[in-house]
């Protein structure tokens, strides 16, 4: 029984609400590279801007492989890029009861605007609204 | 306020070099992306509240002034990506690489990584904008 001081010592710590969401960081950055490099690549490059309309959107939203995809990016990017916020704030905002506020008005507006996106997701594009 | 003004003073008076300029470069680039997503989120949600307002903003997108706002964009997700990869490889692998000494080729292989993969993209993108907008190219 020599050199104790060099034992390891490996002691279980309960993972806390931090804990969790750094991970899912990572989890859902690992996901996001793909599916937002994609997106990207596939609607400011390849398809552009000056060719998007109603029409464009109503045609990828009838493949319901594509309102799979748009959800997911909307579902992830979105909890991903609101987390990343609450990090950046929590680096101004010091007082305990100040980032408890600042994480609840960042899951609210989180929450409403996934729930807008998911809206026109399952909604799709309105046919009946007249344009002209 | 004094929060405030420790935390800039923090972020602008660290002498971290390229690993200090990459943590800055993925804040700013995470919360540009970040705002851009959720105003794309309620542009696209005006094909369902708004068809007619969905066409306003697809307008008010094709103008050149937006056009370079896209292309700045494209440049903020591509290094949040490859920078984010980088993170995750050295927390994963290369715990020892954490050290202002040794960033300064993996900041440098992460930027070049970035134009490789952005650059093509400006490419093509400013083309559509002289295309459409100045009617260069046969437009």
């Amino acid at each position: 029984m020599t050199a104790t001081s060099e034992q390891i010592r490996r002691v279980k710590v309960r993972p806390n609400y931090d804990h969790v969401a750094w991970k899912w960081m990572r989890y859902s950055a690992l996901l996001l590279i793909p599916l937002v490099w994609f997106h990207v690549i596939l609607q400011d490059v390849i398809v552009g801007v000056h060719t998007m309309d109603l029409d464009y959107v109503a045609q990828r939203w009838a493949n319901i492989g594509w309102r799979v995809y748009d959800a997911l990016l909307l579902g992830f990017a979105m909890a991903h890029g609101m987390n990343g916020v609450r990090q950046v704030a929590n680096d101004f905002i010091k007082g305990e009861r100040a980032r408890t506020i600042m994480s609840w008005a960042l899951f609210i507006f989180w929450l409403a605007i996934t729930a807008i996106g998911a809206a026109a997701l399952i909604g799709g594009v309105r046919q009946d609204f007249p344009l002209n | 306020m004094s929060t405030l003004k420790t935390t800039l003073t923090g972020y602008t008076g660290y002498r971290g070099r390229e690993g200090h300029y990459a943590f800055l470069l993925h804040r700013i680039t995470g919360l540009g992306t970040v705002l851009f997503l959720v105003i794309h989120i309620i542009d696209i949600a005006l094909v369902y509240l708004s068809p007619k307002g969905f066409l306003d903003v697809v307008a008010l997108y094709q103008t050149t002034l937006f056009g370079i706002g896209e292309i700045a964009l494209v440049f903020c997700v591509f290094f949040h990506g490859i920078n984010g990869l980088r993170i995750a490889y050295f927390d994963m692998f290369k715990p020892a690489n954490w050290s202002i000494e040794t960033e300064r080729n993996s900041t440098r292989i992460t930027l070049i990584a970035t134009l490789i993969l952005w650059l093509p993209a400006t490419f093509f993108m400013a083309r559509n904008i002289l295309i459409h907008n100045y009617g260069l190219f046969g437009g």
